[in-house]
């Protein structure tokens, strides 16, 4: 409890057991997360962005053909525009190219995005690689 | 007729006092959501958010507005009716306040979908609710401080959490809020939640503002710490967690980079916290 006079607050000096309950429950959190914190900071290497792509389903959409994909980041930094081509390939030419532009791929993190192509997919090969990034 | 004229009188003076209540709500509405109001990525959360987390954000604030109610009012309010009827008044303030700003700035136009239009009022009319509620408390009269009052212990983390929930609205939309995670290392994290934590107790039992609190002189100064800065950097965290989690800001990341942008979120959380036990 706290007291409240003239706008000035004083803390009670006999409170309730439950005060200091929430207290050290609070302060074993607190010591908890920034153990973590010190233990991943000492521990975990910093490795640049690494991106994989992982195409999720192709579907008919109202302009052509929608291909949804996953874009993993296992490196421990972030990754900003990162640039995505997609290329429709059928008897070793490229048909079709498409760019997408993610704002930022986070460090160990998953997002998703996905390609429009005119043509369809599954008359050829669908080639989906990242081309490039900037630090955040 | 001497009683009539006097009743006469006491309605009139409580209708005056109702709408001076009411114009205070306004400008507390607007003080204190106007930044948001002017946010570009709150007015794109209000139409891609996903909707159920929206009900969610807009149930949550009603108990947040009785309770608020309860403590401070419109009016001196007694009972939980009473303050029932003033957090759906302060509400009303906040949607409308909500609608007319967003509608002068150009934002809510006749071709835009229904759920375009909603989704943003419904999104502003939250910290514009809390804005008007506090309207009162903050540029209203403040007769009846000088009596003693006594802030029992949940209600003192409660409004930690108000203190926290209002800032945290404030910066959990900007996309400023994410790069600085992605930009930060997990030391930059560690120092800012220090930081956190010695500015929250710093705030409140160091620097003597009006409202501060103060201790015994027998009573070690880390009681108050234990007993009050750590459960409110710990509520200021949870807040975090629930405005990253309700704008969608913790996307399919590894558990350490959501700690890190909950620690960043949890620093103005955490003065919003300290901010509201000075104030509030």
């Amino acid at each position: 409890m706290t007291k409240q006079e003239n706008r000035r607050q004083r803390e009670r000096q006999d409170p309730h057991w439950i005060e200091w309950l929430t207290g050290v429950v609070s302060a074993l959190l607190v010591a908890a997360m920034l153990g973590w914190l010190g233990w991943e900071a000492i521990m975990r290497p910093t490795t640049p962005p690494d991106l994989s792509i992982h195409v999720v389903s192709t579907e008919r959409a109202a302009s052509g053909y929608r291909v949804a994909f996953d874009i993993a980041n296992t490196g421990t930094t972030t990754a900003a525009a990162v640039t995505v081509i997609g290329r429709l390939i059928q008897d070793g030419r490229v048909i079709e190219e498409n760019p997408v532009v993610f704002d930022y791929v986070a460090a160990q993190s998953k997002t998703e995005g996905a390609i429009f192509f005119r043509n369809n997919p599954a008359a050829g090969e669908i080639s989906i690689q990242p081309a490039g990034y900037t630090s955040p | 007729m001497a009683d009539r004229t006097a009743s006469a009188e006491d309605d009139q003076s409580e209708f005056s006092r109702f709408i001076t209540g009411l114009g205070r709500g306004v400008a507390g509405a607007l003080f204190f959501a106007l930044p948001m109001l002017m946010t570009m990525e709150m007015w794109y959360l209000g139409f891609y958010m996903a909707r159920e987390r929206l009900l969610l954000l807009f149930i949550l604030n009603i108990p947040l507005l009785v309770v608020l109610a309860h403590r401070i009012g419109f009016e001196k309010t007694v009972s939980w009716r009473d303050a029932a009827r003033d957090a759906v008044v302060a509400y009303g303030i906040g949607i409308l306040t909500s609608i007319i700003v967003l509608a002068a700035l150009g934002l809510l136009r006749g071709d835009m979908s229904a759920s375009e239009l909603i989704g943003k009022i419904a999104l502003q009319s939250v910290p514009a609710s809390i804005g008007a509620m506090l309207g009162r408390s903050q540029l209203g009269d403040e007769d009846d401080d000088t009596e003693e009052k006594a802030t029992p212990y949940h209600s003192e983390l409660f409004l930690m959490g108000v203190g926290a929930l209002f800032l945290s609205l404030n910066i959990a939309p900007t996309d400023e809020m994410m790069v600085l995670a992605y930009k930060m290392t997990i030391w930059h994290a560690l120092i800012v939640s220090l930081l956190s934590i010695a500015l929250m107790h710093g705030l409140v039992y160091a620097v003597s503002f009006i409202g501060g609190h103060e201790l015994s002189p027998e009573t070690p100064w880390w009681h108050a710490f234990v007993r009050f800065t750590l459960p409110g950097y710990v509520v200021a965290l949870a807040v975090s967690v629930l405005a990253l989690w309700i704008f969608e800001r913790l996307g399919d990341s590894s558990a350490i980079e959501i700690m890190v942008s909950v620690i960043v979120l949890g620093f103005p959380s955490a003065l919003g916290a300290a901010g509201a036990r000075l104030i509030l």
